[in-house]
C-alpha cells in the first residue's frame, strides 16, 4: 500500500471539483476514428456512431464495437446535441431512431436532462408528440385503459414496430431491426403507448405539442398545417372553433330576438268593411293618415272574405306617403272553391290573404284598397282559377258605399289613385249581383317571420359547417391507419423530408 | 456515531449509523469494517466510475415525515446496463435505498418477509425460476414482475450496510405496481433473499438538495 496519507490540515472531505462537471464525454470510435460524443454517460448502454453507423458498448469502458458498419447515414433534422425547451423543461436530444409498422413510418428522438432523465420526442413527420415513460400502469376499463381519471379508447389492434434506422445514444440495446409489439391507446391530445419487448412491458404516454411548438424549441422549419391524416391522438382543431362558434351564434341569436322584439308586438292600426258585388264593379277605398313610427316598420294588411264559396276578390293595395307621394303597390286574392268529383268532396283556396310590407319608413300613409269579385263558372272554366295564374284585369269600376271609419274615404272623394282606371264615378251597384262582405285589417310591427328566419339560418351555418368539419376530422382521426397510404419500404421515410 | 482513522491510510473517518459497519475510505478507497469499536481493512474497492448523475453522497431530502441524507452507494451493473443504488440515512436512524434507473428514482425500504407467504419470494429463496409478468402481493399490494436478472457489483463508495467488493453477485427481481409503487426482491451469493418496497419518485417529489451541478444545465430548485 503506497497511498500516502493526507496532510491533517485538508482532511476535510475530498473538495467538489472547482467547476461543474461536463454532462458530455468526447470519445473516439474505434472503428472509424469519429468523435463520439456521449452525452449520458453511465446510463447509455449503445451508442451508434455518427459517422460510420457502428454499434458500441457503452457499458464497457473502451466502447467496443458490437457491430460493425461503413455506410453513408442519414442526418435527423434536429442534430444530435441540439437542446430546446419544452413545457419549462430542457431537453437535449441525444438519440434517434426512425421505426415502421410497415404501413407508415415516423422518427423518434431521444431527449435527456441529467436532472429529468429521458423523454421523446415522437415526429410523424406534420406534428411531435413528446413522450415521457410511465411508472405507473394504466388500469384497463371498457376494453379501453385508464390513466389518472381519464379514459383512452383502444386504437386498432396490436401491431409489430421495426427500427429502421438509428444513431446516437441509448439507455437499452438497440439495434435496426428490432421489433416490439405496440398497443395504442388514445383521447383527444394524449396517446398511451404499450410497448412489449421479449417479457418487458414499458407504457409511455405521449402529449401531442401545439404546431410549431417543438419546431420552435428545436430550431427547425415549422410545419405546414394540414389536417388530411390526422394522428389517432390529435384533437380537433375544430373544437374551439366549434364552441367559439356556438357563443358568437347564440350572442347573435339573442340579439335577433331582441331586435325582433324592439319591433313590438302586432298592433291594429285600421280596419274596414266593405260589400263587392259578385262580378259586379270594381271598389275602392282609401284609409288615409296610417301613422307608422321612426325608422323602419313592417306593415300587415290582412284581408278576410270569409263567406265566398267558388269566387274569388282580388286586392291591389297601394301604400302611399302622404309628403312624398311614394307609394308601394302588393296585391293579394282571397278566394276559395269547393265541388265534388269521383274523389269526393274537395274544396282549395285562401279566403283570408296576409300581406306584409317589410322596411316602410316612418310618416303618414294613405292605403288605397282596389276589390273587385269574380264568380267562378264551374260548368264553363272547367278548371280552378289561382291567385297568380288568373290576375284579374280591372274592370270599368263603381263604387258602392263603404262604411267608412274615420280616415276611410271612399274613392270618390280619394285624391290619388294608384289605378287611373279605376276613377269612374260610383253610384250603389244596381248589377243586383250577390254582394260579397270583405274586411280588411291593417296592422303594424311585430316580426316579419321570414326574414327571422332567414336571419336564423345565417347564424345557424356557421356553427353547422364548423361541427361538420368537426365531424369528419374525427372521423378521419379514428380511421384506420392503413388508409394513410403511407409506403412499406424498409427505408421508408415518407414523413419528414418534404418539410425539410 | 463513530469518529475514527483509516486503519489503512490514517485519514479521518466517520461512522455515522451503528447499523452499518462498513465505510469505504473517500482517500484511499479501503473498505474499512468495523465490529464494536474496532476496525479492520478488508480489501481496496475500485473508484466508481463516473457517471452523469445528479446524485452524490451529501445530497439531502425528505421523504414523507423524515429528512434523509444519501451516505453510501454502489453501482450495480448487468448485462443490459448498470444502476445506482444510494444508501438513505433518515433524521430516525432508519435507512432506505434511492434506486436510480434510467434516470428515474425510487425510495425502497427493506421489510421483514421472514412470515411472508409471496410466492416469488419463496422461488428466489429455493432457487426457482420467477417468470417476468408474475403477480405478486407484499403487505397488501399488488406487483407485476418486470425485471429479472443477474448483477454484480461495480463499484461502492460511502459508509454500507455490507461489504460491496467489485464483482459481488446477486439475483435482483423488479417489480411494479398500478399506482407507481415498487419492489425489489435480491438474493445475495450467500442465499440471502432481501425484499424492498417503495414508489417511484421524482428529484422534486423527493425534495432533494445538494444535487450536483453540470456545466451548461440549469439547477432545478427543488427545496421543500
Amino acid at each position: 500500500m503506497t497511498d500516502t496519507p493526507p496532510d491533517p490540515a485538508q482532511l476535510a472531505p475530498p473538495a467538489p471539483p472547482p467547476s461543474p462537471a461536463s454532462t458530455v464525454r468526447a470519445l473516439s470510435c474505434p472503428n472509424c476514428g469519429g468523435i463520439v460524443n456521449v452525452r449520458a454517460q453511465g446510463l447509455t448502454v449503445s451508442v451508434l456512431c455518427e459517422h460510420c453507423g457502428s454499434t458500441l458498448d457503452a457499458t464497457s469502458p473502451d466502447l467496443q464495437v458490437i457491430a460493425r458498419a461503413n455506410e453513408a447515414l442519414k442526418k435527423p433534422q434536429i442534430p444530435l446535441g441540439t437542446r430546446g425547451t419544452l413545457n419549462g423543461r430542457v431537453w437535449e436530444v441525444v438519440g434517434y431512431m426512425e421505426r415502421t409498422d410497415e404501413e407508415i413510418g415516423w422518427a423518434e428522438y431521444l431527449l435527456f436532462n441529467p436532472y429529468e432523465g429521458y423523454a421523446f420526442l415522437v415526429d410523424d413527420g406534420r406534428r411531435f408528440s413528446l413522450g415521457i415513460m410511465l411508472d405507473r400502469l394504466p388500469q384497463s376499463s371498457w376494453g379501453g385503459a385508464s390513466l389518472d381519471g381519464q379514459g383512452y379508447s383502444r386504437f386498432g389492434t396490436s401491431y409489430p414496430v421495426r427500427v429502421t434506422f438509428v444513431v446516437g445514444e441509448f439507455y437499452w440495446r438497440v439495434a435496426v431491426g428490432e421489433k416490439v409489439d405496440e398497443t395504442d391507446f388514445v383521447r383527444p391530445g394524449t396517446m398511451l403507448s404499450c410497448e412489449v419487448y421479449q417479457t418487458e412491458r414499458t407504457w409511455t404516454r405521449l402529449d401531442m405539442l401545439d404546431w410549431g411548438v417543438a419546431e420552435k424549441a428545436f430550431g427547425i422549419p415549422g410545419r405546414r398545417r394540414e389536417y388530411s391524416h390526422p394522428a389517432p391522438h390529435e384533437p380537433s382543431p375544430y373544437k374551439r372553433q366549434l364552441s367559439e362558434s356556438l357563443i358568437i351564434g347564440l350572442v347573435a341569436l339573442f340579439t335577433l330576438g331582441f331586435i325582433s322584439s324592439l319591433g313590438g308586438r302586432e298592433q291594429q292600426i285600421a280596419q274596414t268593411n266593405a260589400d263587392v258585388v259578385l262580378d259586379g264593379a270594381e271598389k275602392n277605398i282609401v284609409i288615409r293618415g296610417l301613422e307608422l313610427p321612426a325608422g323602419r316598420s313592417r306593415m300587415a294588411i290582412d284581408a278576410d272574405a270569409g263567406a265566398i264559396d267558388n269566387a274569388w276578390v282580388d286586392l291591389d293595395y297601394s301604400l302611399t306617403d302622404e309628403k312624398t307621394q311614394d307609394s308601394v303597390d302588393t296585391y293579394g286574392t282571397a278566394e276559395h272553391y269547393s265541388g265534388s268529383d269521383s274523389d269526393g268532396p274537395w274544396s282549395e283556396g285562401d279566403p283570408r290573404p296576409e300581406v306584409s310590407l317589410s322596411s316602410i319608413p316612418g310618416g303618414r300613409y294613405d292605403l288605397t284598397i282596389t276589390l273587385s269579385a269574380h264568380r267562378w263558372n264551374k260548368t264553363g272554366g272547367g278548371q280552378v282559377p289561382t291567385a297568380s295564374g288568373n290576375y284579374s284585369p280591372a274592370t270599368p269600376a263603381t263604387s258602392s258605399d263603404g262604411r267608412a271609419p274615420v280616415g276611410i274615404a271612399d274613392m270618390n272623394n280619394a285624391a290619388q289613385s294608384s289605378d287611373p282606371s279605376a276613377n269612374g264615378w260610383g253610384s250603389a251597384s244596381a248589377s243586383g249581383g250577390e254582394a260579397i262582405p270583405v274586411s280588411v285589417t291593417i296592422k303594424r310591427g311585430g316580426v316579419f317571420g321570414g326574414v327571422t328566419f332567414l336571419a336564423f339560418l345565417m347564424i345557424a351555418a356557421w356553427p353547422l359547417v364548423i361541427l361538420f368539419k368537426h365531424f369528419g376530422f374525427e372521423k378521419r382521426r379514428k380511421a384506420p391507419v392503413s388508409g394513410s397510404g403511407g409506403s412499406s419500404d424498409d427505408d421508408d421515410d415518407s414523413w419528414g423530408d418534404d418539410d425539410r | 456515531m463513530l469518529d475514527a482513522t483509516c486503519p489503512n491510510c490514517g485519514a479521518p473517518i466517520r461512522f455515522r449509523s451503528n447499523d452499518l459497519p462498513v465505510k469505504v475510505c473517500d482517500y484511499c478507497r479501503t473498505s474499512v469494517l468495523r465490529t464494536g469499536d474496532s476496525l479492520q481493512a478488508i480489501g481496496k474497492i475500485a473508484e466508481v466510475p463516473d457517471d452523469v448523475s445528479p446524485m452524490q453522497l451529501g445530497v439531502r431530502g425528505r421523504d414523507g415525515a423524515h429528512t434523509f441524507e444519501l451516505i453510501g452507494r454502489v453501482r450495480w451493473r448487468y448485462a443490459d446496463g448498470a444502476w445506482n443504488e444510494w444508501l438513505a440515512l433518515f433524521d430516525d436512524g432508519s435507512t432506505g435505498w434511492v434506486g436510480e434507473s434510467m434516470g428515474r428514482y425510487m425510495m425502497l425500504r427493506a421489510i421483514d418477509h421472514s412470515g411472508m407467504r409471496t410466492a416469488i419470494v419463496r422461488q428466489l429463496r429455493d432457487g426457482q425460476h420467477v417468470e417476468v409478468g408474475e403477480q405478486a402481493t407484499i403487505d397488501g399490494v399488488d406487483y407485476w414482475v418486470s425485471d429479472v436478472k443477474d448483477v454484480t457489483v461495480v463499484a461502492s463508495e460511502g459508509e454500507l450496510p455490507f461489504s460491496a467488493p467489485l464483482g459481488l453477485a446477486a439475483t435482483s427481481i423488479d417489480l411494479n405496481g398500478h399506482d407507481g409503487e415498487c419492489a425489489s426482491v435480491q438474493k445475495d451469493k450467500d442465499g440471502e433473499v432481501e425484499v424492498y418496497t417503495g414508489r417511484y419518485l421524482s428529484l422534486a417529489e423527493l425534495h432533494a438538495t445538494g444535487l450536483r451541478s453540470f456545466e451548461g444545465w440549469p439547477m432545478p430548485d427543488l427545496r421543500a
